[in-house]
């Protein structure tokens, strides 16, 4: 026994020196479903984790391109194993696979973003893009022409159709006559098919493009046929100087910050948070100067409304496509309803599969 | 002096191993130094990626659940690949699989483990096999180059996927979002003890087995691998070249079909789009380092699974991109593939004079 | 379908088949001398990073072109080194490159996405843009595409009447017959491999260059994989890869337009479209009894002499 009694030391010694240094930083971790160079989703959320990490006492680390499922899980559990003190997940997919984990480690905060399920320490979070999307609907449906309006989509999910329609709503709340077409790419960063996919529509006669995925391939498309083009995520005025009106975009940051600052205090509880524009989780980006300045301080005017909470986008009358009422005059959609989406407002052509 | 090259002839026994060694040890050093190049410590960072892997039960563990789609798809690509049939579509043949054995599971929810289950297994082979069979049937009927059809029935597969997972069946309450309802209890496969692993493991180990026996105690695993080192000497010899493509490509797609079957009824209990995580590629790299033996087939897949599981810890510690993993997979795959030259040929230094 | 939005359809079938077409031509002009490269998808990724990176530095779209090439080049000069000196089987190789080439171009990428670069723009040429409809579908694009045009009748003219052509065909059927004539058949076979990868590097850049002006991770989107299918469509001809990759982009941009139009097919469907064609035309030409033109040593690898 004597002859391994070095040896044990050492070994000790060594799993001691891996140990966490003596003052707590809180470790936060972040687990996205796409490269951080997708420009998009995960790219916003990464912005997010930059914002935090920038905060005095946190330490972030993420992984990125997850698959939903075992792997989703497996990396969770890692996290949780590591002592990871807040793990956020940001796709949808990710939930059932963090609802496990966080039954193991009940001293860890789970947060997950887009879904519904809770536990004592799992809450979820998402935020309310679709009202900045109906704001930009209004400034498509203030400066089209020929009333039809271009959507470049990226996948049939709740939260793309959601935005449409807002978009849509936005478009009708202005120009009531006006048709929004919509192409999907199934795509979230291909440039060069997104921006086919905005000459396309721009082919059939839109004069203002919109899009969900966050490459300005559309944007370019739009500049080059002298259309307009609304961009998505982030200022995009760099890219199509002529065509670009505004942007409605993410920032996680505040957010992230609030949950890293409670969960440190020990304030936090389980919860689900879907803020809009009043916490500025959603923004919309300045509005270029090809925005007349009576539209500009229209849209202002609904903005504050919607800030203020006097104002829904969906809130009835609304119709789908067939015609059939969805959400009744008077009332507004719940927050479910929301969630699950999956249907076309009257004014939409195309398909929701 | 110039170097010399000959032909080695007899085969280069436990220096294979040193060969396939060091060429996994100059694509660590390549790696490192990217790392290196990037202001990471390169040596931690190696340490965190066999960490990662192999360091602890839950690694392993992890290792093993990951390796399993892909052995069982790089075990069927290395029978096509035997008879020197390139099956890039192992892919496609796991979606297949997956949508056999999610169809069999929501159209028969009622029914009890012991024949739903087999029955998921069956719809998945049938699938995944008759997926395999079409780029065999375009190949010997019209002499269509199989890399190609194999190729393109991946993009189609994955679409058929989507398709239906966005359509027709879509969790009513899935809140929109593309995936089916989850399976019913009978129709998953459970896990072993308290561990994360599925049973999955022991059909891997029979497929593993029994594709080894049929491979070098069977006539017909004879006949595949005479026909597929000289196809002009094995027609000589009347093997019947036809039946055997087409019998690999079934099998070849049915294996990539029961791993299809297993992500969905083992780990995600559902079928959702994100089952595709490219394990059908993975398997040809699989297959290829291992040079097409069942056995090397399941240590190659564990270190491919390994690095996968591996890069996450990278990742975790020093926010190296998810990218580095493909690069380290293109290197070794590189290395060992250039690394070979040396099993077959001998290098030697030769005076000028002697030419 | 109204004439303007047939002839837009076929404008646009031109723009989205040209980075096909340089890859296709890279491919056929590599697969000619014997050697198949399936690494055309990762060349094309690391070929549209470059171009982006240095057409973005210098300002200067033409350098951006040129490091495209030259970095496609340097990648594909990588299967042969495994393929033509150190015998690797050269399937593996080349999927082993696009796994490589993907993984580089994220790692390297990432930090200029988001960003736009200078490129090239549209330049419809005199006289012949205002050609009736001809014009509209053909001469109002940028130069690269004029450049296509010319770059295809003239690997023909190469591969059919020069000495070097000939000896690159020869390379590619018969290395040993080749070899006994004098010819220097490895050399062949890397000019082959490098050559192909240096258009194919052309083909990624034309897609951050010129398509867009835009860098992200996985730019080329399977483009690689379809000029690798595009060349046996083509029976290994440069004159027929300008149809098959016009086709081929026609079906992306229809697919894109039956959409805009308000059709209710499911977008799966329609996106199976590019690729159930290519299946169907090679059954086609298969049938036709074509199907077996391949270069007669294609894939197999010329043992060093003792």
């Amino acid at each position: 026994m004597r002859r391994w009694l070095p040896i044990l030391l050492i070994i000790a010694l060594m799993t001691a020196g891996t140990l966490p240094a003596a003052e707590k930083e809180l470790k936060v971790g972040f687990v996205y479903v796409s490269p951080i160079g997708d420009a998009g989703w995960s790219y916003a959320h990464d912005l997010g984790r930059q914002h935090i990490a920038a905060l005095p006492g946190v330490q972030t680390a993420y992984v990125e391109a997850v698959p939903e499922g075992a792997d989703a899980e497996r990396v969770i559990l890692n996290m949780a194993r590591k002592n990871f003190d807040v793990i956020f997940a940001t796709s949808f997919g990710y939930m059932d696979p963090m609802l496990k984990v966080a039954k193991q480690f009940p001293k860890t905060v789970f947060m997950h973003c887009s879904g519904f399920k809770l536990h004592q320490n799992m809450g979820n979070y998402f935020g309310r893009m679709y009202q900045a999307r109906y704001l930009s609907g209004m400034v498509a449906g203030a400066m089209t022409q020929k009333k039809i309006l271009g959507y470049v989509a990226a996948f049939p999910i709740p939260e793309v159709i959601r935005g449409i329609n807002a978009f849509t709503l936005g478009a009708q709340a202005v120009a009531p006559d006006v048709q929004v077409r919509v192409v999907w790419t199934k795509t979230w960063y291909d440039p060069a098919t997104e921006k086919e996919a905005a000459k396309s529509l721009l082919d059939v006669g839109a004069d203002v493009i919109a899009q969900h995925q966050d490459s300005p391939g559309p944007q370019e498309a739009a500049q080059e046929a002298g259309a307009y083009a609304i961009g998505y995520n982030s200022d995009m005025t760099a890219f199509a100087p002529k065509a670009h009106l505004v942007a409605p975009v993410w920032n996680w940051g505040p957010f992230y910050e609030q949950i890293a600052n409670e969960v440190r205090d020990g304030s936090w509880k389980s919860r689900s948070d879907w803020y809009g524009m009043e916490k500025g989780i959603v923004a919309l980006s300045p509005m270029t100067d090809l925005v007349p300045r009576t539209v500009q301080d229209m849209v202002l005017a609904k903005k504050a409304e919607i800030v203020a909470g006097t104002a829904t986008v969906f809130k009835g009358p609304v119709s789908d496509q067939t015609g059939t009422l969805r959400i009744a005059a008077g009332e507004s959609a719940s927050d479910e309803a929301l969630l699950g989406m999956n249907w076309f407002v009257q004014g939409v052509v195309g398909t929701t599969e | 002096m110039r170097l010399r090259v000959t032909k080695r002839q007899e085969p280069l026994g436990w220096g294979a191993c040193l060969v396939f060694f060091g060429a996994l040890a100059f694509s660590l050093a390549v790696s490192a130094a990217l790392l290196a190049l990037q202001g990471k410590p390169a040596f931690i960072g190696i340490r965190l990626l066999f960490e990662g892997a192999f360091g602890s039960r839950w690694a392993l563990e992890d290792c093993l659940l990951k390796a399993v789609p892909i052995f069982l798809c790089a075990l069927g690509v290395a029978v096509a690949f035997r008879l020197q049939i390139w099956n890039l579509g192992a892919e496609g043949q796991f979606a297949l699989g997956a949508i056999g054995a999610s169809w069999a599971a929501l159209t028969f929810p009622a029914l009890p483990g012991s024949y739903l289950l087999p029955l998921m297994f069956l719809a998945a082979a049938l699938a995944g096999g008759l997926w395999g069979l079409v780029p065999a049937v375009l190949k010997l009927g019209l002499r269509v180059n199989e890399i190609i059809v194999t190729l393109m029935l991946n993009y189609i597969g994955i679409l058929i996927l989507e398709y239906k997972v966005y359509g027709a069946w879509k969790d009513p309450g899935s809140f929109g979002f593309p995936m089916t309802r989850e399976f019913p209890a009978a129709a998953i496969v459970g896990n072993i003890g308290a561990t994360r692993l599925n049973w999955g493991l022991l059909v891997c180990l029979g497929c593993g087995a029994a594709i080894a026996l049929f491979l070098d105690r069977t006539r017909l695993g004879y006949e595949l691998k005479a026909s597929g080192e000289n196809i002009r000497a094995a027609r000589y010899a009347r093997l019947p070249y036809g039946r055997l493509v087409l019998l690999v490509m079934a099998l070849s797609g049915a294996l990539a079909g029961w791993a299809g079957c297993l992500e969905a009824s083992g780990s995600l209990h559902r079928l959702q789009p994100t089952i595709m995580a490219g394990y059908g590629y993975t398997a040809i790299v699989v297959a290829w380092l291992a040079r097409l033996n069942p056995l090397n087939i399941g240590i190659a897949a564990l270190l491919l699974a390994g690095l996968r599981v591996g890069v996450e810890n990278l990742q975790l510690d020093l926010q190296v991109p998810a990218a580095f993993g493909q690069i380290m997979e293109g290197l070794i795959l590189l290395t060992v593939l250039a690394g070979n030259f040396f099993k077959d040929y001998r290098l030697r230094w030769r005076e000028p004079d002697d030419a | 379908m109204t004439p303007e939005l047939t002839i837009a359809l076929l404008a646009a079938a031109v723009q989205s088949g040209t980075p096909i077409l340089y890859a296709t031509l890279g491919e056929i002009f590599t697969e000619r001398a014997g050697v198949l490269n399936l690494g055309v998808e990762g060349i094309m990724l690391i070929g549209a990073l470059a171009g982006f990176i240095v057409a973005k530095t210098t300002g200067v779209p033409v350098y951006g072109l040129l490091a495209g090439g030259l970095c496609g080049a340097l990648l594909a000069a990588v299967h042969g080194l495994v393929c033509l000196v150190f015998q690797g089987n050269q399937v593996v190789s080349g999927l082993a490159l696009t796994i490589l080439g993907t993984g580089l171009s994220s790692f390297w990428g990432t930090a200029f996405i988001g960003q736009r670069t200078v490129g090239f723009e549209k330049l419809p040429l005199p006289l012949l843009s205002e050609i009736p409809v001809l014009g509209e579908i053909f001469f109002q694009h940028d130069p690269l595409i004029y450049l296509s045009y010319l770059l295809a009748p003239l690997m023909w003219a190469f591969l059919r009447y020069t000495r070097w052509g000939l000896g690159l065909r020869a390379v590619g059927e018969t290395p040993a017959a080749a070899a006994a004539a004098g010819l220097r058949v490895l050399a062949y076979r890397w000019a082959g491999v490098l050559v192909g990868g240096v258009l194919m590097g052309f083909g990624g850049a034309y897609l951050s260059l010129a398509y867009t002006h835009l860098w992200t991770n996985g730019l080329s989107a399977g483009r690689g994989w379809i000029a690798v299918a595009l060349v046996i469509f083509t029976f290994w001809r440069p004159g027929r890869a300008i149809l098959g990759a016009y086709l081929f982009g026609g079906v992306m941009a229809f697919q894109l337009r039956l959409q805009a139009m308000g059709t209710t097919l499911p977008s799966s469907l329609l996106l199976m479209l590019p690729y159930g064609l290519t299946i169907a035309v090679l059954v086609f030409s298969s049938w036709r009894g074509r199907g077996s033109e391949a270069p007669a040593a294609l894939g197999v690898n010329i043992e060093p002499r003792e």
